[in-house]
């Protein structure tokens, strides 16, 4: 079984996800000046803010979910009063940014679920469930949420993620980082790790076959599967195998192989570690079965947005898909000699390769998720 | 939902480790002694002399947060109760999804405060960095016992036990796992007990955790496992306000036509508040026997429906019992679970 995507909202440091796409295909959008905290102290000195004004305001990930929640919702004219609605909210800190102001009156503890941020947005969703799984919720967000469509728990899900970035936060990658980081350099040779984006996405979806043709235009793509692993190795450091795993579990479900895609949206998050540990296992998996795929990676351009990280790239994937052009990965100069064998896309766009699309996310808590798509 | 056979569990409180929850109240513990911070009460159902160490070695335990030593120490037992053999072979079929409400609020608390108020360069450990990630409890439960499924953690407060039980039915309906431990966990911090103050919530703060081994009900299980409940159906759904007795009790109906049992089957209701009580007895038309979490063992949050569970098959609960759970911001949820005949 498979499953429709209707329409869908994105935010992130560019703008809404029209805004973000166009600089991902200019290939020059970078970080700016650190507006968190103290920039020489945290040693983090750039990010990728969303521009919504002071970053010290509670609620900023509660707002821009509303926000992409409702605008999701438009776009693809389900109606949460008509029909039966969920909602699957992936995030990795949640309001961890709020609670940071360490003022107990300025949040009370139930407003760090999400259910109240939906209901605002549209109250006639039933189901909130907030999915807490680091940097690849909004992988297993989606994989939820497909489920719940294809048996029957809701008409149409709404998967959604979203994250504003916290001081902790920084101040871990600052602690991690031998020297501050200028800018994201996913799979370069001369990379030095990663910083912090922030935002949110929603996508409206529903099971194959229920897509009522009086629902306003045509699917954005067909999701294929969404498989899943844990490494249940090492809490912070990525496993090849555990990777690995997740991408033939994808296939597996989908019943596809992995020669037939075309397009890969990596994790790819500039860190020592992630990119060859992420080029390892495409390489055991996609080209061991004869596949070849174009690579690209959003994280130079809009830093990690943490557990909407696959639903920032999975909006740049529909956008490649609708468009036929797939953008650079912004900030990679030269590629790590572990990908040296891989198709990096270096520099100016390319066209949209045919087959299936790949989004790949992973977390903390070695928890991977990596979704199939193709077109509807 | 499919349905779920429970095969194995444990749980921790102030009663024990692997002790079943008891229907009646938890000794309460001097807090005062165990912590530096002022406390709004002096004291609390906590479970006083807990070292991970002893039950799971000095080696990887030291950077655990309390909530991720209980929730890993219970997994274990879990798998030792159910019988779980854990190998090459099934190690990748075997998932871990765990109900939160925050993770460890003493972690994420600690660690940003520390970036307030450490001299430069903030001096935060790294490595206790992914303690305040909020999955922390279950990717380390998976690291400790080599579990390589499906891995997820679930923020929903005093709900969460709910909406694990319905994630882990999803993944073995979907084949993500054959085996599920599917469980949930609070812990006691300063933290917590001024966050229950500031709430006005009656009673004290509570902590514990519970671990249930889950598989399909339909499905060939594991040589030599033993059923000791079934999990009929789990509903969740919303009431703003008012709306929330009539969203519970309308639960309670699904879960009811869902599982295919009569009302007059229910011999029990697991509340995780006394309030759940009076919408699931109007929805059932007669009023069972009540067990009260919060009355027993305090508030304990994401813990509660876990232990809602592990009290009712501690007492080898015979015949059908309802467990309900409620939110502050309107979330309901209903659970039909059988005994063993």
């Amino acid at each position: 079984m498979t499953a429709l995507i209707l329409g869908g909202a994105t935010l992130t440091s560019l703008g809404d996800g029209a805004a973000t796409f166009t600089a991902l295909l200019a290939g020059d959008a970078g970080p700016v000046p650190l507006a968190h905290g103290d920039p020489g102290r945290l040693r983090v000195t750039r990010g990728h803010h969303v521009p919504d004004g002071d970053p010290n305001t509670p609620f900023r990930a509660s707002g821009w979910l509303t926000r992409c929640v409702r605008e999701a919702l438009d776009a693809s004219a389900v109606d949460p009063a008509r029909t039966r609605v969920a909602c699957v909210v992936g995030s990795g800190l949640r309001e961890l940014a709020a609670v940071e102001l360490l003022d107990p009156r300025a949040v009370p503890v139930q407003r760090l679920h999400f259910a109240h941020a939906v209901r605002r947005a549209a109250p006639e969703i039933g189901e909130v469930v907030t999915v807490s799984n680091a940097c690849s919720a909004g992988g297993h967000a989606l994989a939820l949420a497909q489920d719940m469509v294809e048996l029957g728990d809701a008409d149409a899900v709404v998967v959604a993620a979203t994250d504003a970035m916290t001081e902790s936060m920084l101040a871990m990658i600052g602690r991690v980082a031998d020297e501050p980081t200028d800018r994201v350099r996913p799979f370069d040779a001369g990379r030095t790790g990663v910083l912090l984006g922030e935002g949110a996405a929603a996508f409206v979806i529903v099971a194959e076959g229920s897509h009522r043709p009086d629902q306003r235009g045509a699917a954005l793509a067909r999701v294929l599967a969404t498989g899943l692993s844990c490494d249940a190795h090492h809490e912070t450091a990525p496993s090849a195998e555990g990777i690995g795993r997740a991408m033939r579990d994808a296939y597996h479900r989908a019943g596809r192989r992995p020669r037939e895609t075309g397009l890969v949206l990596a994790h790819g998050t500039g860190t020592a570690l992630n990119d060859p540990t992420e080029c390892a296992a495409l390489r055991d998996v996609l080209v061991a079965d004869g596949g070849d795929p174009l690579i690209t990676g959003v994280k130079g351009a809009v830093g990690h947005t943490s557990g909407v990280a696959a639903l920032t790239s999975l909006d740049v994937a529909l956008r490649c898909l609708r468009t036929g052009r797939v953008p650079p990965i912004t900030g990679l100069r030269t590629p790590l000699p572990e990908g040296k064998d891989l198709r990096l896309l270096i520099g100016e766009p390319a066209p949209t390769p045919g087959g299936l699309v790949q989004l790949d996310a992973f977390g903390f808590g070695g928890v991977n998720a990596v979704t199939l798509l193709e077109r509807p | 939902m499919t349905g779920l056979v429970v095969t194995g569990w444990s749980s921790i409180t102030a009663a024990g480790v692997g002790e079943a929850p008891p229907l009646e109240p938890l000794p309460a513990a001097r807090v005062t002694d165990l912590f530096e911070e002022a406390l709004p009460e002096e004291s609390a159902p906590v479970l006083t002399g807990f070292d991970v160490r002893a039950h799971l070695g000095r080696k990887g335990t030291g950077s655990y947060d309390r909530a991720t030593a209980l929730a890993t120490t219970a997994c274990g037992e879990a798998l030792k109760a159910g019988s779980v053999e854990v190998n090459d072979a099934t190690r990748g079929r075997i998932g871990v999804v765990l109900g939160t409400t925050v993770g460890s609020f003493r972690s994420t608390s600690d660690y940003s405060r520390d970036t307030l108020v450490q001299e430069k360069p903030y001096l935060v450990n790294p490595l206790l960095f992914p303690n305040t990630v909020m999955n922390c409890a279950a990717g380390q439960a998976a690291i400790r016992h080599g579990l390589k499924g499906v891995n997820s953690t679930v923020a929903g407060g005093p709900l969460a036990f709910h909406q694990a039980l319905r994630y882990a039915a999803n993944a073995l309906e979907r084949g993500y796992a054959d085996v599920m431990l599917v469980g949930c966990v609070e812990e006691y911090s300063p933290h917590r007990a001024w966050q229950t103050a500031a709430a006005r919530r009656s009673g004290p703060t509570g902590e514990g955790t519970a671990v249930f081994v889950v598989e399909r009900a339909d499905a060939a299980r594991r040589p030599g496992s033993t059923v000791q409940a079934e999990v009929l159906a789990v509903a969740t759904a919303f009431g703003w306000g008012d709306a929330a007795a009539d969203a519970l009790a309308g639960c309670v109906l699904r879960v009811l036509r869902e599982a295919g049992v009569t009302a007059g089957e229910v011999t029990a209701v697991a509340t995780g508040d006394a309030q759940e009580y009076e919408p699931a007895a109007r929805a059932l038309g007669h009023r069972p026997e009540r067990v009260t979490v919060s009355e027993l063992y305090g508030q304990c949050d994401a813990a509660t429906g876990g232990l809602s569970l592990g009290a009712l098959l501690g007492r080898r609960l015979g015949g059908v019992a309802l467990l309900t759970a409620r939110t502050r911001d309107g979330g309901v949820g209903a659970a039909l679970v059988r005994g063993p005949s």
